[in-house]
């Protein structure tokens, strides 16, 4: 399961496997063995690599209120394409270069553009819909469209190509 | 005479010390609870519980009438009134002693001489107890606060006559504030107190704040048990006490315990009373007020003396004599109290009800937890934001400090926000270890105190994700994290470890 946990503003993307008391977490490079154990309400018992920490967590109202070794953090954890939706779903969905790739898992509902178009920055290229939700991929930059690879109905998973921009 | 049977009326944390205090001595309890305390600990610890109303106080633990009536109809012998509430209201005692309850507190006229202010400031005066210079009556308007001010001297300090608790207190820097200032402190008195009067003194700039605890009993014993240190309060709240104080040696102490002992013999005081002083920087001691109740902070005099103060309280409620003289006090080590509020220190200190879904109270040696609630407890919205008290016990102040900072560790609340991480945060600040301390102290260590540092940033990120991926696999079929047992808990864990 890959989640984004935003912290004072940062999102981190945080990887989890395992299950049963062990699991491994892979937060950007640093690659992190926990045993953990859920007791009362809410205290956790985490020892990593032999340090044990315990940490209160109580979910307000979606964020998670943590804390641990006398300090307080307030941590928003979603499900990472949630956050993608919510973070992305509007604008920078052609950032990387000219290939246009799906973020996220999901059903085209629409698309904007044709082989040949010249776009704007700003210019809706597809919409996803994904969560229940209707996600617009726009162009990041001004280009013309060399290849459209997806059509109205189709699924894409993440990382599937979607539009190509000159 | 000897006690049967008592009803405390008040609730939470103190409720439950004196319930303790009377089943050492079997003496049977009767709780009373408004309707949002029908769980509150001290409901489930008394002998009798019994309804007294809606929750707002005053439909509930402020009826005077209601309580003589349960109190007499439970075939109670005595009253204990706790602090705040009605335990400092001369018509409650005296409703009590016209039921023939014995009320365990002062002589309603000693409440009273002591609860205005001004009044009380005449017999410290009377006494020859150095006081702040100020005013003896309250202040009757405008023009006088404005030629009595300046004759004082600014900053000069607004108090409520029938005051206490830092309500109806106004700092006045200048005489343009003067007006503003004196509107402000009459309409939260009158809300406060149901009296609008109030007086005025010179303010002591950064002040400490010293207490003497005294107990006197029927037949003209009196003793003091030495001071206690209040300096750290938040807006005239008192957050962290200590006993002794770092600034009062063996001789001060004997001059505030005799002058305390003096102005409550004048007052006519009989059970457990404290007397407050301010204190400035050349150590210089000023009569600020007489509290006619148990403190709050009481246990931080019990834990160096060795003496139970509540147990006192009904002894000498019974009319026995203390049986000790001032001789016979001695101090040992040094107690250190920090209380623990619901209340939201990095949310603007706002009052923060709800469920406490996990609990762990600090424990091991020289840690005493003086607690109104419990896991599962739902702290209610309509009182005092104050859930439990911890107190620690040392050989000597250092000692006492690093045995706090471990408690405060120790001590686990989910489900509200509470006192303890801007505790932790004061108890190892530079200024209280070195104990210099002054009631201006929490104005400088509050508004840097951030709710982290980031030293476990990472620890709190794998901690929030692990509780989401558990409640998505809750929703799933097979289950996510295992619940450990409280035996598994015990055995694996080394709570309130730190990396």
């Amino acid at each position: 399961m890959k989640y984004v946990a935003t912290l004072d503003g940062t999102g981190h993307v945080v990887e989890v496997a395992g299950g049963d008391g062990r699991y491994r977490l892979t937060i950007g490079d640093d690659v992190w063995e926990v045993d953990a154990r859920l007791t009362a309400q809410g205290i956790y018992s985490l020892l990593i690599g032999g340090v044990s920490y315990v940490a209160d967590v109580v979910d307000r109202e979606g964020t998670c209120l943590v804390d641990v070794g006398g300090e307080a953090y307030e941590v928003l954890v979603e499900e990472q394409t949630r956050w993608i939706i919510r973070t992305r779903g509007g604008a920078a969905g052609a950032g990387a270069g000219q290939t246009v790739r799906a973020p996220l898992p999901g059903k085209i509902t629409h698309v904007a553009v044709r082989p040949g178009d010249r776009v704007q920055a700003g210019d809706t290229l597809v919409v996803i819909e994904a969560m229940k939700m209707e996600n617009e991929f726009k162009a990041a930059a001004a280009g013309a469209i060399t290849e459209v690879r997806v059509s109205v109905g189709q699924a894409v998973n993440p990382g599937d190509v979607m539009v190509v921009l000159e | 005479m000897r006690l049967k049977k008592l009803l405390v009326a008040n609730r939470g944390e103190i409720a439950v010390r004196v319930i303790r205090a009377c089943r050492e001595q079997g003496i049977a309890t009767v709780a009373v609870f408004s309707e949002a305390d029908r769980e509150a600990l001290h409901v489930l610890m008394a002998d009798e519980a019994y309804p007294i109303g809606p929750p707002p106080a005053t439909e509930s633990y402020l009826k005077i009438d209601t309580l003589v009536d349960v109190a007499r109809r439970a075939g109670a012998d005595a009253v204990h009134p706790g602090y705040g509430f009605l335990a400092e209201n001369a018509r409650f005692a005296e409703a009590c002693v016209a039921a023939g309850l014995t009320f365990v507190g002062p002589p309603p006229a000693a409440i009273r001489a002591m609860g205005d202010k001004t009044s009380a400031r005449k017999i410290a005066r009377d006494m020859k107890v150095p006081m702040v210079p100020g005013t003896l009556e309250a202040i009757a308007s405008d023009d006088e606060a404005r030629t009595t001010a300046a004759q004082i001297g600014y900053p000069v300090m607004l108090k409520a006559a029938m005051g206490g608790g830092g309500k109806g207190m106004r700092l006045v820097r200048s005489e343009s504030e003067l007006a503003g200032a004196l509107r402000a402190a009459r309409s939260e008195a009158g809300a406060a107190f149901g009296d609008t009067s109030v007086y005025l003194e010179r303010a002591v700039v950064e002040p400490r704040h010293v207490e003497i605890q005294v107990l006197a009993d029927a037949h003209g014993g009196i003793v003091h048990l030495g001071e206690r240190e209040c300096s750290i309060q938040r807006r005239h709240q008192k957050l962290i006490e200590e006993s002794p104080s770092p600034c009062v040696d063996a001789g001060l102490r004997a001059r505030m315990g005799e002058a305390a002992c003096r102005v409550a013999k004048a007052a006519g005081y009989v059970n457990a009373g404290t007397v407050e002083f301010l204190m400035d920087a050349e150590r210089n001691f000023y009569f600020l007020e007489m509290n006619t109740r148990l403190q709050v902070e009481h246990p931080v005099t019990e834990m160096v003396t060795g003496i139970d103060l509540v147990r006192e309280q009904l002894r000498i409620a019974a009319g026995e004599p203390l049986g000790y003289a001032q001789q016979d006090v001695t101090w040992k080590g040094w107690a250190i109290e920090c209380r623990i509020n619901a209340e939201d220190p990095f949310g603007g200190w706002l009052p923060s009800p709800g469920t406490i879904t996990g609990l762990r109270a600090a424990s091991g040696p020289g840690v005493r937890e003086d607690s109104g609630a419990y896991e599962g407890y739902t702290v209610p919205r309509f009182y005092d934001t104050l859930m439990a008290k911890l107190i620690v016990w040392g050989a000597d102040r250092a000692t006492a400090i690093e045995r706090m900072l471990r408690a405060l560790g120790e001590y686990k609340v989910v489900g509200v926000r509470t006192t303890i991480p801007a505790l932790e945060r004061i108890i190892g600040h530079p200024d209280f270890r070195a104990g210099r301390l002054s009631t201006a102290l929490l104005e400088r260590i509050l508004p840097g105190l951030r709710a982290h540092e980031g030293r476990h940033a990472s620890i709190a990120l794998i901690a929030a994700v692990l509780a989401e991926y558990a409640r998505t696999r809750r929703a799933a079929p097979e289950a996510g994290l295992p619940e450990a047992g409280p035996s598994a808990w015990a055995r694996a864990a080394r709570p309130g470890a730190r990396g």
